[in-house]
């Protein structure tokens, strides 16, 4: 008891019996940290279990869902830019590509003034084409902001391509040197013109392009820290739930754990504190219900056993009471019978000398009473014996033919008497059997005695055979038979089947519940099968070998 | 002349006996407790000794445990006359050392047989 209770944190949260590693970081944390308190306000939360564990789940669910949206909101946002940097770039191609064909032009015009040939000015209109499409193309393409740097370059290549056909009109005239003047006057300043107007959308454009390229750095740096932020989030977030959450179910867990290992070992005392308002709380309440049962059960059954030992105790004492009132009774009653009996036993055997022939009778009267009064004690005794728990049986070895004999040769004189045939079957072939004989023969003998008494003419029949591991015997007559409604009550003590029975045939009534008891104690059976006017056949059975109890 | 000791408290049963050995060449002496019982055999040294089981001042059973444990009287047969009150009264008295026992009520024909066995009638 004070080993366990050492074994106790200091901290009255909890009783774990066997924390691991974990669990006592766990405790620390618990002891240390704000969480403590987290813990307990959980569990007082006024929701299920189930509630509890889904709502931890759905908000980091929640987290994981926000996580993606901005992710894949980013994603979406690179790709726009992206798309912006490749038309800006594609522009910046375009651009470079007028450029160039201002450059040809320039060439073929330089040719046609030198060469003054048509092919060179049909090339400076095929250029120019070019440059047209290609400006129809970058024109569409083209942002507000430089709409007015293109529109003013269209312009300007109008007005030279106006100047190239007066030039050209002038070199078929073969007016060059106006040509060339013209060229130098109005042609060239319009091609730097257009040069210079080129240089400022390309510089345009690639500073757009540096600020989308910034554009989506800066977006990628904000996604990683967007995500890298919801998953560290998230991280702590389920962590920290689930360290709460399973602590405010562990606790109770744990404080129920000790709780009934108090109970288990007969301590009461305590009621277990949860403060759960959850399934564990409800538990918890039910188990402090259980342990105020079992306490009083346990009391109740503390002083029932107290009251039996006593009573056993009591009832020890009125058992060495009563055998020792019976074995002085059994003297007390034994040393007088032994006298008259003896006495007369004497004076029959002519010890006195010659006896008288008209006192022959009176003192065969003597003799017949003592023995009657004799039988009447030993069964009282037996009774008592028997119901005092000191029967004993003395079992040896027996033949079931010497016991038969025994009881035909006492009561044949008897039978012949009242003029009955006393005839016995006794199965060939029975083993030697175990059990205590004397009392297996006083037992046939109370069943014949009391099947002659009750039969006035006829025969008694006595037979023995083997059914399995046990005896039968069976004692049919041909007598009064018993009445169904005595049958059931005819094996209790004082009983016969009427009051005037005891009259007319004598006897106590207490033969049959005698060799009912020595029968049961036996471990065998007794019964009866009768039909009144017809006769009675009284059976018992008894174990071939007795295996007798060891005494208590 | 044999000589038979009978330990007994109830008179009529020492007067059976008497009778009983009256018309025979035993010689019989008679003590009423357990405790006369056995200072009597051990100043008479009888040859036969009958010894009730109940007896006042000192049962039959410890007279014949104190008999038997004694070298002058430990060769002294002695019948025990139980009352068949409990089971294992006969043992009782064969583990004390009686040579042999007899339950009450007894026939004094049976009793005057066993005495005749135990001490034949010189």
């Amino acid at each position: 008891m004070g080993s366990r209770q050492d074994e106790r944190p200091a901290d009255s949260t909890g009783l774990a019996s066997r924390p691991g590693p974990g669990e006592r970081i766990a405790r620390v944390l618990l002891a240390y940290w704000p969480l403590g308190p987290l813990v307990r306000r959980v569990a007082r939360l006024r929701a299920s279990v189930h509630t509890k564990l889904l709502g931890a789940f759905l908000l980091i669910a929640l987290l994981l869902i926000v996580m993606g949206i901005t992710g894949l909101e980013s994603i979406a946002r690179v790709a726009r830019q992206s798309r912006l940097l490749d038309q800006a770039r594609e522009r910046v191609d375009a651009m470079r590509q007028i450029e160039h064909a201002l450059g040809l032009q320039m060439n073929f015009m330089r040719n046609a003034l030198a060469l003054r040939d048509d092919a060179s000015i049909e090339s400076v209109f095929r250029e120019n084409n070019r440059f047209n499409d290609t400006f129809d193309r970058l024109e569409d393409a083209a942002p507000t902001a430089q709409r007015e740097t293109i529109r003013a370059i269209r312009r300007t290549q109008d007005q030279v391509m106006a100047t190239v056909v007066r030039i050209a009109a002038l070199i078929r005239d073969d007016k060059a040197d106006e040509a060339m003047d013209l060229h130098l006057s109005e042609g060239y300043p319009l091609y730097r013109e257009i040069a210079t107007l080129v240089t400022k959308a390309v510089r345009a454009e690639e500073a757009g392009m540096g600020r989308i390229r910034e554009g989506v750095e800066a977006t990628y740096r904000r996604a990683l820290l967007l995500t890298g932020g919801f998953a560290a989030a998230s991280i702590v977030l389920a962590l920290g739930l689930g360290f709460v959450i399973s602590w405010s179910f562990i606790l109770p867990v744990r404080e129920a754990e000790g709780f009934l290992g108090e109970v288990a070992k007969g301590e009461f005392g305590r009621s277990i504190a949860v403060p759960n308002r959850d399934e564990f709380g409800a538990l918890a309440s039910q188990m402090n219900e259980m342990s105020r049962e079992l306490h009083q059960l346990y009391d109740e059954q503390r002083r029932a056993a107290h009251q039996l030992r006593t009573l056993n105790a009591q009832l020890e004492q009125a058992s060495r009471a009563k055998s020792d009132f019976l074995a002085s009774m059994s003297h007390e009653l034994r040393t007088p019978m032994n006298a008259i009996l003896g006495f007369t036993e004497m004076i029959r055997d002519g010890l006195y000398g010659e006896m008288p022939p008209e006192i022959q009778e009176p003192v065969s009267d003597i003799h017949t009473c003592g023995k009657q009064l004799l039988g009447l004690i030993n069964n009282v005794l037996d009774l008592s014996k028997i119901e005092a728990g000191h029967m004993e049986l003395a079992p040896s070895e027996y033949v079931v033919e010497d016991v038969v004999n025994t009881v035909k040769l006492s009561l044949r004189a008897l039978a012949a008497s009242k003029g009955l045939e006393l005839v016995t079957a006794v199965a060939p072939d029975l083993p030697l059997c175990l059990g205590d004989g004397k009392r297996i023969t006083q037992c046939l003998m109370n069943l014949v005695g009391n099947a002659l008494k009750f039969t006035a003419e006829g025969r008694v029949e006595i037979r023995v055979d083997q059914e399995g591991e046990h005896l039968r015997f069976a004692v049919a007559d041909t007598g009064i038979g018993i009445p169904a409604d005595q049958i059931e009550h005819i094996f209790e003590e004082f009983r016969q089947a009427d009051a005037t029975v005891t009259r007319d045939f004598g006897g106590t009534g207490l033969g049959l519940a005698i060799t009912k008891k020595l029968v049961e104690l036996h471990g065998g059976r007794i019964w009866v099968e009768s039909e009144p006017g017809k006769g009675s056949t009284f059976f018992f059975t008894i174990p071939v070998r007795v295996i007798q109890e060891a005494p208590a | 002349m044999k000589t038979v000791l009978y330990v007994e408290d109830n008179e009529f049963n020492r007067k059976i006996v008497r009778q009983l050995l009256g018309r025979t060449s035993y010689r019989l002496i008679e003590a009423f407790d357990g405790e006369a019982g056995v200072t009597t055999a051990r100043a008479e040294r009888p040859d036969l000794i009958i010894m009730d089981i109940q007896l006042p001042r000192l049962s039959g059973l410890e007279a014949t445990r104190q008999l038997k444990a004694a070298p002058e009287t430990a060769d002294v047969p002695i019948i025990v006359i139980t009352s068949f009150a409990l089971a294992g009264d006969e043992q009782k008295a064969r583990e004390a050392g009686a040579a042999a026992y007899l339950a009450k009520p007894y026939s004094p024909r049976e009793l005057l047989g066993m005495i005749r066995d135990l001490a034949p009638e010189s």
